[in-house]
């Protein structure tokens, strides 16, 4: 930093004084914040509502309930926000514990190969949920899954005898747990990692064992962060499409998400039922994302706060290699075991012929790169990540700038703005852009312009999150001195603070484009012939259940993962991930 | 809007043109055009085929491909069509229904594809509105490795015996035009009983007709309600441990339309390509793939049973635009998804 600020004369040295009297650029900006947030957030929303209260037909129907009515009337739809509700809750506890514990092992205790366990749950963080779910089916099929096969195998069991069943609302609450819980971890992690260790020493003097001391100094000390990763992984559970697609309607039942999508896909014009039945979704999820900022918000712990002073690890002693142990389930169970399985599959010939030399082919692999959906949605793919990890970025760096800087008026609505889709789920998302933007005369249905849009507001809230966050840790006395020497604000912005805003940047960018190649729940309901992405090309293909051909596609959608991550590690150091939180 | 017109104008025209030779015309508008957007719901791996083959012949005009559900392919055409937006030019699904709600409302075009006069009269239209690209049945099927011959469902009510519970796996209306079809004429069958007592053996339900087979040739599934004769077929030629069961009350025949939207964008590669679908070689290729053709000069596979071997259940297109919607609903309420 200070060698920064040593070379700033010599940065500026081309700025020229400013004049006199300018023009009032607050105007400027609120204004094209006020369209953005207009086009992106409130006119999808807006029309969302109004369909709800219309009669869809091919042909324009007048004002109704009947939709209000139909969406919350019969068993049938009720059912599936009764179940979204038991996933959401049971996703979110389980999420609570497992990654709770695990940030608690990684922060707190003498665990060996700490990097291992935080490094193995950030990747399992960037695999595709429904990804990991169909690679499940593999694994824990009822009949076939290796893991019943293995288990029947070493007890020599009968072929009726089985462990796991992946199609059922257990399997879809494992499969969604498996990439919940990180978020939990990174959220907790932050919590721990700012408490000091002196208070728990403290109560280890006084006597207290190490998991009392866990239990009575600990835990109550990180309790918003607990509850802020709560939340975080139920309305994930809630809002997530791809798992409950994969796993839950094979066994006959839809959770909201997948029942919204049967709506929007029904041989019947049901656009006005799909927005009825998106409002309880929208109400809860931003319900829940204020609850949070509510309680995280609330800054009552005076220990909390600027990182502590050192952190002296727990002794686990006896319990060190079982808890290890322990702490790589998750991570195999997410990542390794997934990967291999779909990495078999993906050169097995005859899916009824098992794991022999002669069932092996590269068939599937021929198969989807001579798919042309294929090849063009890979194509659409990553040039969807990069227009909306550049548009995200540059929206979010400059609103975090302008809100930190306090450079207009209302300065302090601005980051209200940029973070208000955060509560919005991506599939009511894409019904309301569906709304807004399939009639004239605002046509971008068929694009990939609707898509981006739906991306950036996805995304939105993270970027400006990163940004912020890296803003803060620059000082405004260096931009002052800049500008006490002459140069204007547009200079300082350029040779000042992009400079030293440029890791948060990159970082930003890079977090909005790996979630955007997998981008499932919107693409879903938005794609067209022309604009296909990998994601709806693999549920596509599970709609036909190519497994085969699947496989082969989630390698390589992987592959393309990590060389994303690579390309992060090498840009911005390995740390770049835990800014996520 | 004049291009429309004029392309219009020169589309009836054509019409009334009788084979492939007179078509020069047609053939240089189509390469202006360049391409055609193909909306189908063969299974992936032929529609892709077709499409791979004809853009092989370097016509000038690109294939462009959109595979989908009978079902979800009405709704997203209508959809666009609503929009204003206007994709497709070329659409085949396994829902006769839809293609008379489409022909009412004048959404679909007349064309005779060149080449169809010797075909079979079931496969042809008078009005030429549409002309059945395919047929196939719906085929119950099982996995040899798990269940031996002799224990085998023989007739549709024996995959009501409870020990084929959580074994069976059924396709889903609302995306397959051909399990609908199928389904209708079991329920005209045994009635609505069947199925509610199939829902209670706990099936699972994919989405695709074909989306089956995989489940069960992974032994994943044991048995599977019906499927579409063709996959099953090819598949157990490639030497998938399946076998195909046929109950004495027959197989479900599904015919499966083509026909020209009458705001094609691209109105005379919209032409070309149906020639070539309706051509001897695509008519072979799709014999090849174990589907059943009008043209009455293709080759079959042996392994193919003849059309008139089989004891065929059918129903119309009236009939199927009828019970369509009743169809999905009551599944709905009977499976749950």
């Amino acid at each position: 930093m200070t060698q920064d600020a040593q070379q700033l004369p010599g940065m500026i040295s081309g700025g020229e004084p400013s004049a006199t009297k300018k023009f009032d650029y607050t105007v400027i900006v609120w204004v094209v914040l006020l369209i953005l947030l207009i086009i992106l957030v409130a006119n999808p929303i807006f029309q969302l509502f109004k369909e709800s209260f219309f009669v869809s037909e091919d042909e324009a129907g007048g004002f109704t309930f009947q939709n209000y009515i139909d969406a919350f009337e019969t068993d049938e739809y009720y059912k599936p926000m009764y179940i979204t509700m038991m996933l959401a809750i049971s996703v979110g506890s389980i999420s609570l514990v497992v990654g709770a514990v695990m940030a608690w092992v990684v922060s707190r205790t003498d665990i060996p190969f700490p990097n291992l366990i935080r490094n193995g749950i950030l990747a399992s963080f960037v695999t595709p949920p429904f990804l990991g779910a169909i690679a499940w089916i593999f694994l824990a099929g009822q009949n076939e899954g290796w893991l019943n096969k293995w288990i029947r195998g070493l007890f020599g069991l009968s072929d009726e005898f089985y462990l796991f069943d992946i199609f059922t609302m257990k399997g879809v609450i494992f499969a969604m747990s498996l990439y919940t819980f990180p978020l939990v971890f990174i959220v907790v992690l932050a919590g721990l990692n700012n408490i000091s260790s002196d208070v728990e020493d403290a109560a280890n003097v006084a006597g207290g064992g190490t998991f009392h001391t866990m239990f009575s100094i600990t835990l109550p000390l990180v309790a918003p962060s607990l509850f802020a990763g709560f939340i975080l992984a139920a309305l994930e559970a809630m809002i997530l499409f791809g798992i409950p697609a994969v796993l839950a309607i094979p066994a006959g039942q839809h959770t909201m998400t997948t029942q919204l999508r049967a709506f929007m896909v029904s041989e019947d014009d049901l656009l006005g039922l799909a927005s009825a039945y998106a409002m309880p979704m929208l109400i809860l999820a931003v319900g829940m994302v204020w609850t949070r900022g509510i309680v995280l918000g609330r800054r009552g712990y005076a220990t909390v706060g600027g990182k502590g002073g050192q952190r002296r690890p727990q002794k686990l002693g006896v319990w060190r290699i079982p808890i290890f142990v322990l702490c790589m389930i998750p991570l195999v169970c997410a990542i390794v075991l997934p990967a291999m399985a779909l990495l078999t599959t993906s050169f097995m010939k005859n899916l009824g012929g098992g794991l022999v030399w002669s069932n092996l082919t590269l068939w599937n692999y021929h198969f989807i790169l001579t798919n042309d959906a294929v090849r063009e949605s890979i194509y659409n793919t990553i040039m969807l990540a990069i227009m909306a990890a550049t548009g995200a970025t540059i929206v979010a760096a400059i609103s975090a700038f302008i809100a930190q800087r306090k450079l207009i008026r209302g300065h302090e609505y601005i980051g209200f703005m940029a973070t208000a889709p955060i509560g919005i789920p991506g599939i009511v998302l894409a019904v309301g852009l569906f709304a807004a933007y399939t009639k004239q005369p605002f046509v971008l249905y068929g694009t990939l312009w609707i898509m981006f849009l739906a991306y950036l507001t996805k995304y939105l809230p993270l970027a400006y999150q990163t940004s912020n966050a890296g803003l803060t840790s620059i000082h405004p006395e260096l931009e002052e001195s800049c500008r006490i020497m002459g140069a204007n604000r547009l200079q300082v912005f350029k040779d000042v603070t992009v400079p030293l805003f440029k890791t948060a940047v990159i970082a930003s960018w890079i977090l909005v484009f790996m979630p955007s190649l997998r981008e499932l729940s919107a693409s879903v309901l938005l794609w067209t012939t022309n604009t296909k992405v990998i994601s709806v090309v693999i549920v596509d293909f599970y709609e036909e259940t190519l497994l085969g051909p699947i496989s082969a596609l989630g390698v390589l959608l992987l592959l393309i993962t990590l060389v994303a991550i690579a390309v992060g590690f090498r840009l911005v150091g390995r740390d770049f991930m835990r800014s996520a939180g | 809007m004049l291009k429309g017109i004029i392309a219009g104008l020169l589309a009836v025209v054509l019409l009334s043109a009788p084979a492939f030779a007179a078509d020069d015309a047609t053939m240089r508008a189509a390469k202006k055009e360049g391409k055609v957007t193909w909306y189908s719901s063969i299974t992936l791996n032929i529609a892709q085929h077709i499409c791979n083959n004809f853009n092989k012949k370097k016509m000038g005009v690109q294939c462009v491909l959109h595979r989908d559900g009978s079902g979800k392919l009405y709704r997203r055409y209508l959809q666009e069509r609503k929009g204003g937006i206007y994709v497709a030019d070329v659409v085949h699904t396994s829902n006769l229904g839809h293609f008379l709600n489409l022909k009412a409302k004048k959404i679909i075009t007349p064309y005779k594809p060149a080449g169809t006069d010797n075909f079979n009269e079931k496969f042809v239209t008078k009005d030429n509105y549409w002309t059945i690209l395919r047929a196939g049945v719906l085929m119950p099927f099982y996995n040899t490795k798990k269940i031996k011959a002799e224990d085998a469902p023989k007739t549709y009510k024996d995959f009501l015996d409870p020990k084929w519970k959580g074994k069976i796996v059924h396709s889903h209306p609302s995306y397959s035009g051909f399990v609908t079809n199928g389904m209708i004429n079991i329920v005209n069958k045994f009635g609505w009983d069947y199925y509610k007592a199939m829902a209670k053996q706990k099936p699972k339900i994919v989405q695709s007709a074909a989306g089956g087979i995989p489940l069960v040739a992974r032994g994943e599934s044991w048995l599977g309600a019906g499927t579409t004769s063709y996959s099953l077929l090819k598949l157990i030629e490639k030497g998938e441990p399946l076998k195909p069961i046929v109950p004495p009350a027959g197989l479900a025949l599904v015919t499966s339309p083509n026909g020209v939207f009458t705001k094609a964008p691209n109105p005379n590669a919209a032409r070309v390509f149906t020639d070539y679908l309706f051509s001897m070689e695509t008519m072979q290729l799709l014999a090849d793939y174990f589907l059943y053709v009008g043209n009455p000069d293709v080759k079959y596979p042996k392994a193919l049973p003849a059309l008139k071997d089989i004891n065929l259940m059918a129903i119309g297109g009236a009939e199927l635009k009828k019970k369509n919607k009743p169809t999905r609903k009551m599944f709905k309420k009977l499976f749950g998804v």
